[in-house]
């Protein structure tokens, strides 16, 4: 077999001009599906790592679910469970208030433990007394209060609860409560929420249930096992993996559909190939004649062709990968500068991403585009008739 | 022993209008093992076609062939291609080695189908070029070779599996009278030596007075 590439890789010296012109057209295509798949990439990562910065992966959100049409809610007994899979696990009760300036808010019951999973800072005064109807306000909520309410730090601010009853009567309830700290802006929805002791909201509420629990886990690998455990209670889970993934599904059909597109350059490099090897199989129609009836079998024929093609593939698809790296490189040190510019974002590293799946693939498609291209030349070389081919000269 | 035997073998060619060109018509013929006879004729006699057909490079229309007292099953590929590889040889009117591989190589080739490994097949491949008295020539490109000598590299070539039988198809028809005894020295000498069978169409008279027997071909027909 190695002996095959050999005499192949002689034909082709043979024929230098029109191997390299054929090495050109399948290694353009290569190079065109290489670069953009390493754009698509490229933002794909970027997107990611803009995901995981403003989110918490070791983090889970826990919401009640829903089955068979039932909502599962979360109880003690839940919550015990929850406890299992993670290393803070910090329920919390949400409710929604309004200030008599129409000024809506939520106001979460938390404890220590929520503080903890959720890393909460402090930017100004302090966190909220425990069994007292003082608020922490995120940086954007805390804002909105000083604008529209003139409430600070210190003041008291009015807000009003509408509950309801047991006949499902409305029933408004008015508490004020005390401006204790405002919390450090974490881009995240963290600054749109108020947070108040969570024995103090379900004392308001009267709840027996929780909202929702934060499950903190020690490393981001957790996530998955500890995730699909809690949704076996029958819990729903939000996690940033979950953006994480739609980003990736979204941008895998971005790539994959702008890859085909510059993949039809291929075509033509495919074709350039198998007119080559025809003109080849009937320049050495003679010669072929001859290889029969020295005991060449049609395998032997098609083998010798097709080891050519192989070759052509391999040579093709390294060609194709260093010009791909080439074009990514371009598109990166050109593209970078104008998309910074153009949207007015923060630089970043890199817009290409090269990775070894992407050269793979590169080196893969020239390598079967080229045999699949040498398959009917090869067999017609290998089905001509020796007695007819030894009469040509 | 039966080397050859042909049995009411015929060859036509039909052309799309219905004509037909009758290449060989009820060809009875039979060469014993170690036999040289040589096939004359007129040019378009059926020479060529009867030995492609011995030599299964192509099918007959009608009848049979026995090599080793085998009946060839021309539908059988893989038997044919046996054959090629280890009992027949061809040797053709010119222009039969491969152009872009040296004399060596040319040699070679043949047991690179049959599977020798490399190092014994350019060992024999030497001998079979010094056999023929080219081992200096052994890198030359066939192109850099003259006619008499190129048919000498076809010999060895066609030599290179051990072949019981060697076909010939107008081995001199290229190259002077002088060169072309020297080729039909050494296939009589490979004749006699080796006892390889040999049969050779030809025009050539002197081809003719060394053969152990002289067919005959007119239109496709044995004559005696
Ligand atoms: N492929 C073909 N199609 C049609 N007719 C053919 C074909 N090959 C050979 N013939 C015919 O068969 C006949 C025998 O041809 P063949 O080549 O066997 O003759 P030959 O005796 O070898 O002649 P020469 O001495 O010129 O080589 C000729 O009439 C030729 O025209
Ligand atoms: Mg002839």
């Amino acid at each position: 077999m190695i002996e095959a590439f050999l005499l192949a890789m002689r034909q082709l010296r043979t024929k230098k001009v029109r191997t390299l012109l054929i090495l050109l057209g399948i290694s353009v295509g290569v190079a065109a599906v290489v670069g953009v798949t390493s754009l698509g990439e490229g933002i794909r990562v970027n997107a990611v790592s803009e995901i995981e910065k403003s989110h918490d992966l070791t983090l889970i959100e826990v919401s009640p679910g829903v089955s068979n049409g039932n909502i599962i809610l979360i109880t003690e007994s839940k919550v015990r469970a929850v406890r299992e899979y993670g290393s803070v696990v910090a329920p919390y009760v949400k409710d929604a208030y309004v200030t008599p300036n129409k000024t809506y808010f939520e106001a979460n019951g938390i404890s220590a433990e929520y503080m903890d999973a959720k890393d909460l800072q402090l930017e100004a005064g302090m966190w909220f007394e425990e069994g007292t109807y003082q608020i922490v306000l995120g940086s954007d909520i805390g804002e909105k209060f000083a604008k529209i309410e003139g409430a600070e730090i210190g003041n008291a601010i009015d807000a009003r609860i509408r509950l309801y009853g047991e006949e499902g009567r409305a029933i408004d309830k008015d508490i004020t409560f005390m401006i204790a700290g405002r919390l450090k802006p974490t881009g995240t929805d963290t600054d749109d929420q108020a947070f108040i002791d969570m024995n103090i909201a379900r004392e308001l509420t009267g709840k027996d249930v929780y909202d929702g629990i934060m499950v903190k886990l020690d490393k981001s690998g957790q996530t998955p096992a500890a995730r699909t455990a809690i949704e076996k209670l029958g819990l729903t889970c939000y996690s940033a993996q979950d953006e994480i993934d739609s980003v990736n599904k979204i941008m895998n059909a971005v790539t994959l559909v702008l890859a085909f597109f510059s993949g039809i350059s291929l075509i033509v490099g495919g074709l350039m190939i198998i007119n080559t090897m025809i003109v080849s199989v009937y320049e050495r129609t003679h010669e072929i004649g001859i290889t029969k009836a020295i005991g060449a079998s049609e395998l032997d024929i098609i083998r010798m062709f097709l080891s050519e093609c192989i070759i052509i593939g391999v040579l093709g698809g390294i060609l194709g990968d260093l010009l791909g790296v080439l074009f990514s490189i371009l598109i990166d040190s050109v593209g970078r500068p104008m998309l910074v510019a153009q949207l007015g974002i923060a630089d970043f590293e890199h817009l290409t991403v090269i990775n070894i799946q992407i050269l793979a693939a590169g080196f893969l498609i020239s390598l079967v585009i080229s045999v699949i291209a040498g398959i009917y030349p090869a067999w017609r070389g290998a089905k001509l008739d020796p007695v007819k081919a030894l009469r040509q000269l | 022993m039966c080397m050859v035997k042909t049995q009411g073998l015929s060859r036509h060619y039909t052309f799309g209008s219905g004509n037909q060109v009758v290449a060989l018509s009820d060809v009875n013929l039979t060469v014993a093992s170690g036999e040289f006879i040589s096939i004359m004729g007129p040019s378009g006699s059926g020479k060529s076609t009867l030995l492609n057909i011995v030599g299964c490079l192509d099918k007959p229309t009608a009848g049979d062939v026995y090599i080793d007292n085998v009946k060839i099953d021309y539908g059988n590929a893989g038997s044919l291609v046996q054959l090629h590889r280890q009992t027949i040889g061809f040797v053709f009117q010119g222009f039969n080695l491969i152009s872009t591989m040296n004399a060596l190589e040319n040699v070679w080739y043949p047991m690179y189908f049959n599977k020798v490994p490399k190092p014994e097949r350019i060992k024999r491949a030497e001998e079979l070029l010094e056999s023929v008295g080219l081992s200096n020539r052994a890198l030359h490109l066939p192109s850099e070779l003259s006619g008499g000598e190129q048919q000498r590299v076809a010999i060895a070539r066609a030599l290179a599996n051990h072949p019981r039988l060697i076909l010939a198809d107008e081995p001199t028809g290229n190259i002077d009278s002088g060169t072309g005894k020297k080729i039909v020295d050494l296939m009589k000498k490979l004749n006699k030596e080796q006892g390889i069978t040999f049969v050779v169409t030809t025009h050539d008279s002197v081809m003719a007075n060394n053969a152990d027997r002289v067919i005959t071909i007119t239109d496709g027909e044995i004559v005696d």
